[in-house]
């Protein structure tokens, strides 16, 4: 690795394609249904008869933009464009809401480039002796990691725990309809032909999030998001000295997106999502997460974009990869001729980190360009009238939701699925546990088939599921997030009982 | 009469009948999982969801003693006109339900014209309704040339 590299990802061309990249993964990702991955994989032809440096810079750059992309439509509409940006809507709606839409985005925009900047940073300095955190985990510690991230809904579930944890268990049982992907039975389809290719995810999170707010929308006559009467641009200053105060939630989202982005399967979503409850967990009491604080939208956002960097690691080191679209990345390389591998860093050296410096270029980039394609959207989203808006939402979660796998029965489910969501939101069982459970089913299932098949084969099925030190480890972290608001709970009461104490003396 | 004791039996008086019906729907959709995992031939798809109907069953017990314990008057569909909602929602259902018929476009701009009669309280008139009608055939346009042709969308 030397200044050489760097030169290399300097030239023009390969700024312009970075720069190319960023603005149409941008745009792609903030349509929803259109995920990073179809973004990639759309895109990928174009590189074939580019060099391998050039085709890898383009991908990561399409990849990033559009990890950051899914944002706009999560602030904007309720409805995440990717996955990857679920958390965002949390607290991007709420803020949107109320009128800081443009803050929102602008904040979203730093904290993208801030998870994105550390993720490179990773794969940089640190691609070999990460990558074998990715081969330590095998089917069980899937398993303890899917049930760790179920234990997120006691902190996801706002208001009310055991309708939560229902909502989870419903989000589990339809990950379970379809075909099994261990044994092929079909399972829980009833005949229906509709229902044989299961839930799918992409479509199950449009229908989630944005139906709920469409059949909300057209209820009333009110309007879709706060204006404001002075015109005023996207605060740009006033974001950065927000995301400059949440410096250690920006470092530790970002940490934690980039080694879950190393975990092949896991993905962007799941680093936001874990990211997010992590930064909830240790707010402070003035902070209400859930109604529009600025800390949710940048741990999700910078969680997800340091899985970029994080997922490139295994794919580049060991040839796994650690997204779905590190798996099309992947194929592309292939079709360039470059070998994956522990041997690409030292003999094809000049291709990796010429693509690695192309990736914190593309990150850079995405700052001025995430801005003003932010302000873009904003001010398109709240001027427009609701009319308008809500037919076209409405057609792009149709068309969004088709290309997802050609089907009309998705669009169906989605449609279904969405107005069931909005019933359920009337009465208290939220979506996102339910979105949780769709999402970590399948990795917890299959974790927990496989575990039990090698631990019965081995004779030691205790030793299977609690022997191994990863696993230990995960379970003591689930514990502990199931157990910290119970404790953090209790302090927060004892405080204010002191504090009443006090006041009470203080009037005697 | 003391505060606490008014608040009680207000809280008692009115149930939350929407919560009670759907956690009982979560109780059936679990009894008819533990039904139909009886029809799997391959054990491997039967533990996990099983384990996950006998979760969603205790899960949806656990909701409806709480429920009526400790109602809460909150929740409920609230105000808004009910026949937008199912004019949005049904001719989605419907431009899904004829695509196979009638091709993307014509299957799409019935749902776009549902949302537009939906979403629209401030009355039509003749100015409103043409340059809604020609936004709306021109997204529908653009959208469908980017997915058909940029992105190869094979829409029907």
């Amino acid at each position: 690795m030397d200044f050489e590299h760097l030169a290399n990802a300097l030239t023009l061309t390969n700024l312009a394609l970075a720069l190319f990249g960023v603005v149409a993964g941008t745009v792609i990702g903030s349509i929803p249904g259109l995920s990073a991955t179809m973004a990639v994989a759309v895109l990928v032809p174009i590189t074939f008869a580019m060099t391998p440096a050039s085709a890898l810079i383009l991908l990561g750059a399409i990849y990033t933009g559009a990890i950051y992309g899914g944002a706009y439509s999560a602030i904007l509409l309720n409805t995440p464009g990717t996955p990857s940006a679920i958390g965002t809507t949390f607290d991007g709606y709420p803020m949107a809401k109320r009128g800081d839409g443009d803050l929102a985005v602008a904040i979203a925009c730093y904290a993208s480039v801030f998870g994105g900047m550390i993720g490179a940073l990773a794969l940089l300095l640190l691609a070999p002796p990460l990558s074998s955190v990715a081969l330590a985990f095998g089917p069980v510690e899937y398993l303890w990691l899917s049930i760790f991230g179920l234990s997120l809904i006691a902190s996801l579930s706002t208001g009310n725990v055991l309708k939560g944890l229902a909502g989870g268990a419903f989000g589990l049982l339809l990950s379970c309809v379809g075909v099994a992907e261990i044994s092929a039975d079909i399972r829980l389809t009833f005949g229906s032909p509709t229902m044989i290719g299961g839930i799918e995810v992409v479509g199950a999170l449009i229908g989630l999030y944005c139906i709920p707010v469409l059949i909300d929308l057209v209820a009333t006559p009110e309007r879709h998001l706060k204006v404001d009467k002075g015109g005023r641009a996207v605060r740009f200053r006033e974001g950065a000295i927000i995301a400059w105060r949440s410096r250690f939630n920006l470092l530790r989202s970002s940490i934690i997106g980039t080694l879950i982005g190393i975990l092949p399967g896991a993905g962007g979503s799941v680093a936001g999502l874990v990211a997010y409850s992590e930064a909830k967990r240790t707010a402070r009491p003035d902070q209400k997460f859930g109604e529009g604080e600025p800390d949710g939208i940048m741990a999700t956002e910078a969680a997800n974009n340091a899985t970029v960097g994080g997922g490139f690691i295994p794919t580049l080191v060991l040839g796994i990869p650690g997204t779905p679209p590190d798996a099309v990345i992947l194929g592309a390389l292939l079709v360039q001729g470059v070998r994956t591998g522990p041997t690409l860093f030292e003999g094809g050296g000049s291709i990796v980190y010429t693509f690695i410096f192309g990736l914190f270029i593309a990150t850079i980039l995405m700052l001025p360009t995430g801005l003003l394609i932010g302000r873009y959207a904003y001010k398109t989203i709240v001027t427009i009238p609701k009319t308008i808006l809500v037919p076209s939402v409405g057609f792009m979660t149709i068309i969004g939701t088709f290309a997802i796998r050609n089907s009309i029965s998705d669009v169906i489910i989605m449609i279904v699925l969405g107005t069931v969501g909005w019933v359920l939101s009337r009465f208290g069982f939220a979506a996102s546990p339910i979105v949780l459970g769709l999402i970590l089913g399948p990795i917890a299932e299959q974790g927990f088939v496989q575990a039990w098949i090698i631990g019965e084969a081995t004779g030691n099925l205790a030793g299977m599921f609690f022997g191994r030190p990863i696993s230990l480890a995960i379970i003591a972290f689930t514990i502990l997030s199931l157990l910290y608001p119970v404790i953090q709970g209790r302090r927060a009461r004892k405080l204010l009982d002191m504090q009443a104490g006090s006041n009470a003396k203080t009037d005697d | 009469m003391p505060r606490q004791t008014i608040e009680l039996s207000s809280r008692t008086g009115r149930k939350d009948i929407g919560t009670l019906i759907v956690a009982s729907v979560f109780i059936c959709l679990g009894l008819i999982t533990l039904y139909d995992v009886t029809t799997y031939s391959d054990t491997d798809s039967v533990v996990f969801p099983t384990f996950v109907a006998y979760a969603l069953i205790f899960c949806s017990v656990l909701v409806i003693i709480a429920s009526w314990l400790r109602p809460s008057q909150s929740n409920g569909f609230g105000s808004g006109d009910w026949w937008r909602r199912l004019l949005l929602v049904a001719t989605m259902l419907v431009a899904c339900l004829i695509m196979p018929v009638s091709g993307f476009l014509p299957a799409t701009a019935i749902a776009f014209a549902g949302g537009l009669f939906a979403a629209r309280h401030e009355g039509w008139d003749t100015r409103s309704a043409v340059v809604f009608a020609a936004s709306g055939i021109a997204i529908m346009a653009g959208f469908y040339a980017l997915f058909r042709f940029a992105l190869g969308v094979p829409l029907p």
